[in-house]
């Protein structure tokens, strides 16, 4: 298992965007378990009016996307920290390709990823997986895809610090 | 955060145009770090993270199926450049409907504001 805060050296993402509660089990090259639950008290419930029917509550799928992402990529770096190690540079998500929502998640609900590689390249990794809330499966990715790239391919103008951008690639490559 | 009509990260969208078919629209939405969210994506360097571009697609939808529309599939997705702080994303979508599947299809292309095409995706919605 591994804690919200041990998550912090894996994954660069920070509150509130760090998307994965916990980890409940991982196997390199394999599949990983998480958990994230779902708060009425979180940024994407906070513009809400008091009428808003129930269905407004329902967790956007951009974030269920994203949790999912993250979860996946939590799988990745582990993988490859107990392989030929993490190569430099910033995971990005890439595409992906038949996922389908089945349901939804409301505040009160946790999010329950499942999440397996399917191809795994010294670059990029294609992900499959489901999202569970207990036994309701409200999500199935087909297939997504994450690719390593240069952090100067993305850093902005001259004018900003890319020590700070290599700092935040730099926690991607910590040992938990 | 301004009133929403459903929960959302953002105001993925700042403005948006339905041409009078209803059947495409496109919009724009300027990233700044001071949204929701960005803060932490990343601490050092703002980047505007791919799903938020679904997210702008999405609301540009809701603008022509209407509030409540239900995201039910992503056909395709594709995130091609990536937007920083600063940066102006366009979307431009159609509207289409998938008579067997019941549906409603979003085909999307969000292009930064230096002409780099920055995503594409094929989404469905339930009618």
């Amino acid at each position: 298992m591994i804690e919200h805060g041990d998550i912090k050296s894996i994954l660069p993402h920070r509150h509130p965007v760090l998307l994965v509660d916990r980890v409940l089990e991982v196997r390199a090259g394999g599949r990983i378990v998480t958990v994230k639950a779902v708060s009425g008290s979180e940024p994407c419930y906070a513009g809400l009016p008091d009428d808003a029917p129930a269905e407004a509550y329902d967790f956007p799928a951009s974030l269920l996307v994203e949790s999912f992402g993250q979860s996946g990529a939590l799988l990745w770096l582990h993988t490859m920290r107990a392989g030929d190690g993490v190569p430099p540079g910033t995971l990005i998500f890439a595409q992906a390709r038949d996922c389908v929502f089945e349901g939804a998640a409301r505040p009160g609900d946790v999010l329950r990823h499942e999440v397996r590689i399917e191809t795994l390249k010294p670059n990029n990794v294609f992900l499959t997986g489901e999202t569970y809330v207990g036994d309701r499966r409200i999500a199935s990715m087909g297939s997504a895809m994450a690719v390593i790239r240069e952090t100067d391919s993305l850093s902005p103008a001259p004018a900003s610090d890319p020590t700070a951008a290599a700092a935040a690639v730099n926690s991607m490559g910590e040992t938990a | 955060m301004s009133s929403q009509s459903c929960a959302a990260p953002l105001r993925a969208v700042d403005e948006v145009v339905v041409d009078p078919d209803g059947t495409s629209a496109a919009a724009r939405k300027r990233v700044t770090r001071d949204d929701p969210y960005l803060v932490g994506h990343y601490p050092d360097f703002t980047i505007y993270p791919g799903v938020f571009q679904l997210e702008s697609v999405i609301q540009t939808a809701r603008e022509l199926i209407g509030a409540p529309a239900r995201l039910v599939k992503i056909r395709s997705l594709r995130f091609t450049a990536p937007l920083l702080d600063g940066d102006e994303l366009s979307i431009a979508l159609t509207l289409s409907e998938d008579l067997v599947a019941k549906t409603l299809v979003v085909k999307a292309r969000c292009t930064r504001g230096d002409g780099t095409a920055a995503a594409s995706m094929i989404l469905e919605f339930a009618r």
